[in-house]
């Protein structure tokens, strides 16, 4: 695309903070009509931010900079609001309403059609297969939407953001869900727009498609754009460059892997079922993590990683073979993994880490209260004792045991699900993504625990979307992509270059292997 | 054991006594303590025939019943889940061990347990059904709730079991102390038990674990599935138990024993403090919320209010109380 046209859609200058963390400094961005603008960047690079800011999920106010439509400021309040100034989002979740029909959903929300209270259900259809017409797509708009696959259901979104007409097009992560030759017809779609002279912007981790279908990249790092490429000049050894380039030096405690210790852990042919869609699982993986190691499974989301440790601890069904401490385990539950000495730390604390209803105390003596009872009955000093010698040996800073889990800061809860975790002394931990929404102090604490434990002769398995933390910390990396392993690499072997260049060539023979 | 507790819990200042006061506070059951206080306090001074010796021992005869089914809703809704079928199983419970008595002339141990299994099989049931398929509570235990009335007919042929063995009328007729009888004894010996249970207990906590995020419990190693199908196994053995008091209190198995307990037993739980969401309550709270439903039922009789009006006020009471409760723990939660 020629640069000379005058951009129909930009943000100059856009500065956004979150409670003292700058997630953009600066960002300048902008997108002619007819043009495929990619917005490249890491987990944390601000690209959601910069997203949220243009389609008015971050309201006109709560940032600084300007945002202009066909060269007018413009202030979106709401997503609403940029919906109906022109700008289209299409979200990376699948948002559909399965019980109704293609059509009403392609229109939800305005399936009076504008006058009136009723629903036209056959002028809805005539309207809905207009659409598909136009973009290509073989659809029966009279078809339940919950008999649709996940790409066709992302072609439905699609549509329902094509209905007012966009004249800008955000698409997050379109192709996260989608298999070889749905990505084909989804970029026909995508040509198709872009010949109306709809200027779209393509969110996406996975460069192939980068390189297939954008007319222009923007790749951020740090809040700031590393650079932009024209067309002419897209390299994938110059994306990964930039996305990956040095950022704020962090320091890692020095840690050095045992030589010659046993495998703690050992796993063979770990296969766990994908749930369709965007979680892939895991196909045939086979690792190894000695005692006293700390092993990195670095990937992009959705890659598998999570899937991996949660086929190990016995969360989901799993096949293969584990060995831990070189004897043959058999999990079948988290508790048969918790019996083998294996330990998870999972990546949602709300979700599925604390427990709200128990106070502090309570909340890191669950499950593990065995020793600390006598023919099931809780010692109470038994369990004080305990509570408060994890409480200070992990920094945990509560009033009291008594103290509400809700009112502890995102750091000093982690700290309580480690102490939780660490309460029966596991042989293997597993971490998922351990430094989630911690803050800097604690984020140290943390990886001085994790060398900590090395030391002490734990084997660490750890998952982390941030690059550069995992290469840090970690003796070994393993670079997960599509459910496999792909690539692996010793301390000081490789960094996040080498990890992205692992995870886009599996992603491009995937493709070839799919259009093939 | 006792060494033990000393050298590890730290000394009792002032700062952990303003802490147990607090605890104490949020627990839930003073506040509700309190308020049954205030109303006691109230129809007494309006018709002091109301602390009769008379009306007392109506007040907690009539709790012991549903009070030994409060205690298993509380362990249910501790865990997560909650039982609309409890009346059914009662009046179920109660007919079926009369018909072994009588028409099938077995021995009256025997009857008992045949009705407390069938309160055991069908919480079983109700339990394998919600954890097991997924159906929720709500549904499987309404559905219980007709199928254990149509049985109740099915079993009885409309006409209540009479005459009863001897033994029966005299569980039902003895007078253990105060006029109160075999039943308010075992209402108060399981009320204790649970509620230690609840506290103190390994079992207790996990209880507590599963109900507040059933995901957790399942990661930190609890068989969840065990404990929600076990808690439905306590509340349908223990609506059976209550049925065959109330039996032996009438001296005969009639079709309408626990009709409509349901709602009042949930009602009364929920006025003690016990979340409906789960994982939040304690036995002690939900007995004296079911005794203070009573109090009131039987206050408003005393001073005359027409029965019509008792609905409304149990009514009320119950939204009031849930809506103290969210603004005590929004209070507390707020100020640890």
């Amino acid at each position: 695309m020629s640069s000379t046209q005058a951009p129909l859609f930009s943000a100059t200058a856009i500065t956004k903070n979150f409670g003292g963390v700058q997630a953009l400094r600066g960002v300048d961005f902008d997108v002619v009509p007819g043009e495929i603008h990619a917005l490249l960047g890491q987990n944390g690079a601000g690209k959601s931010t910069l997203v949220k800011i243009l389609n008015g999920v971050h309201p006109a106010g709560s940032y600084t900079g300007t945002v202009q439509l066909d060269g007018r400021p413009v202030s979106f309040a709401s997503p609403a609001d940029a919906r109906s100034n022109g700008v289209g989002y299409v979200p990376q979740e699948i948002e559909v309403l399965e019980q109704l029909s293609v059509a009403e959903n392609v229109f939800a929300g305005r399936t009076g059609l504008g006058d009136g209270v009723l629903v036209h259900q056959r002028r809805l259809e005539q309207r809905a297969a207009e659409i598909f017409a136009d973009l290509g797509i073989d659809m029966d708009p009279r078809a339940y939407v919950a008999s649709l696959t996940s790409a066709q259901r992302h072609l439905v979104m699609i549509a329902r953001a094509i209905v007012l007409k966009p004249r800008v097009l955000m698409l997050d992560e379109p192709t996260a869900s989608l298999s070889g030759t749905e990505v084909d017809a989804l970029f026909s779609v995508l040509r198709r727009l872009k010949a109306q002279g709809v200027a779209m912007i393509y969110i996406t981790h996975r460069l192939p498609e980068v390189l297939a279908i954008c007319d222009r990249a923007t790749v951020l790092r740090d809040g700031q754009v590393a650079v932009r490429i024209a067309r002419e000049d897209f390299d994938a050894e110059t994306f990964i460059f930039s996305m990956s380039g040095q950022r704020l030096q962090r320091l890692f405690p020095e840690h050095a892997a045992p030589v010659g210790a046993p495998a703690a852990l050992e796993v063979r042919h770990l296969t766990v079922a994908g749930h369709g869609g965007a979680v892939h699982g895991a196909k045939d993986i086979d690792l190894s993590v000695a005692a006293g190691e700390i092993v990195g499974l670095a990937g992009l989301l959705g890659s598998g990683r999570s899937e991996i440790l949660h086929g190990i601890y016995g969360r989901v069904p799993a096949e293969g073979e584990i060995h831990v401490g070189g004897q043959a385990v058999s999990i079948k539950s988290p508790r048969d993994a918790r019996a083998a000495g294996i330990a998870l730390l999972t990546e949602d604390r709300k979700r599925d880490g604390l427990l709200f209803n128990l106070p502090v105390g309570a909340n890191i003596t669950i499950g593990n209260l065995a020793p600390l009872s006598r023919h099931g009955v809780v010692r109470g000093g038994l369990e004080r004792g305990a509570i408060v010698t994890a409480m200070r040996a992990l920094n945990v800073k509560a009033s009291s045991p008594q103290a509400a889990v809700t009112h502890l800061s995102g750091g000093n809860q982690q700290k309580l699900l480690f102490a939780r975790v660490l309460m029966r002394a596991p042989k293997v931990l597993l971490l998922d993504e351990p430094t989630k929404g911690v803050d800097a102090a604690t984020r140290h604490e943390i990886y001085r625990l994790v060398v900590e434990l090395a030391d002490k002769g734990v084997a660490l398995l750890i998952v982390a979307s941030e690059l550069e933390e995992l290469i840090g910390l970690c003796d070994r990396c393993l670079v997960v992509a599509d459910g496999r392993i792909v690539d692996e690499f010793g301390r000081g072997e490789g960094g996040e270059g080498r990890v992205l260049r692992s995870v886009t060539k599996a992603q491009a023979e995937r493709q070839a292997q799919v259009t093939a | 054991m006792n060494s033990a507790a000393e050298v590890s819990s730290p000394p009792r200042d002032a700062q952990s006594f303003r802490r147990r006061l607090i605890g104490f506070i949020a627990v839930g059951e003073v506040g509700v303590l309190a308020a049954m206080a205030l109303l006691v306090a109230f129809f007494w001074l309006l018709e002091p025939a109301f602390l009769s010796e008379r009306n007392i021992r109506a007040i907690l005869n009539v709790v012991s019943f549903v009070g030994i089914i409060a205690i298993g809703q509380t362990i249910l809704l501790v865990a997560g889940e909650f039982d609309l079928s409890v009346g059914s199983v009662a009046g179920l419970s109660a007919v079926v061990a009369a018909k072994l008595m009588t028409a099938a002339a077995l021995p009256v141990g025997v009857g008992i347990l045949g009705g407390i299994g069938v309160g055991a099989l069908i919480g079983l049931l109700n339990g394998l059904i919600v954890v097991r398929l997924g159906i929720p509570a709500f549904i499987q235990t309404l559905g219980m709730l007709f199928i254990g009335q149509g049985l109740i007919q099915v079993v009885t042929g409309g006409y209540p079991v009479y005459p009863l063995p001897e033994a029966i009328n005299t569980i039902g007729g003895t007078d253990l102390a105060f006029g109160l009888g075999w039943s308010f004894a075992f209402f108060i010996i399981a009320a204790v038990v649970a509620d230690f249970v609840l506290r103190r207990t390994v079992l207790g906590r996990n209880m507590y674990a599963t109900g507040g995020n059933k995901e957790v419990a399942h990661l930190v190693g609890i068989n969840t599935s065990a404990y929600k199908i076990g808690a439905f196994i306590t509340v349908g053995a223990l609506s059976a138990i209550a049925g065959m008091f109330v039996m032996a209190d009438l001296g005969s198995g009639g079709t309408s024993i626990g009709s409509g307990w349901e709602l009042t037993v949930i009602a009364g739980v929920v006025v003690g403090g016990v979340s409906l969401f789960g994982g939040a309550g304690t036995v002690a709270g939900g007995v004296v919320g079911i005794l203070m439903l009573k109090v009131v039922q039987s206050g408003l009789v005393v001073i005359g209010v027409n029965s019509n009006w008792q609905q409304i006020a149990v009514g009320v009471i119950m939204v009031m109380a849930v809506g103290l409760d969210i603004v005590r723990r929004r209070y507390f939660i707020a100020g640890a």
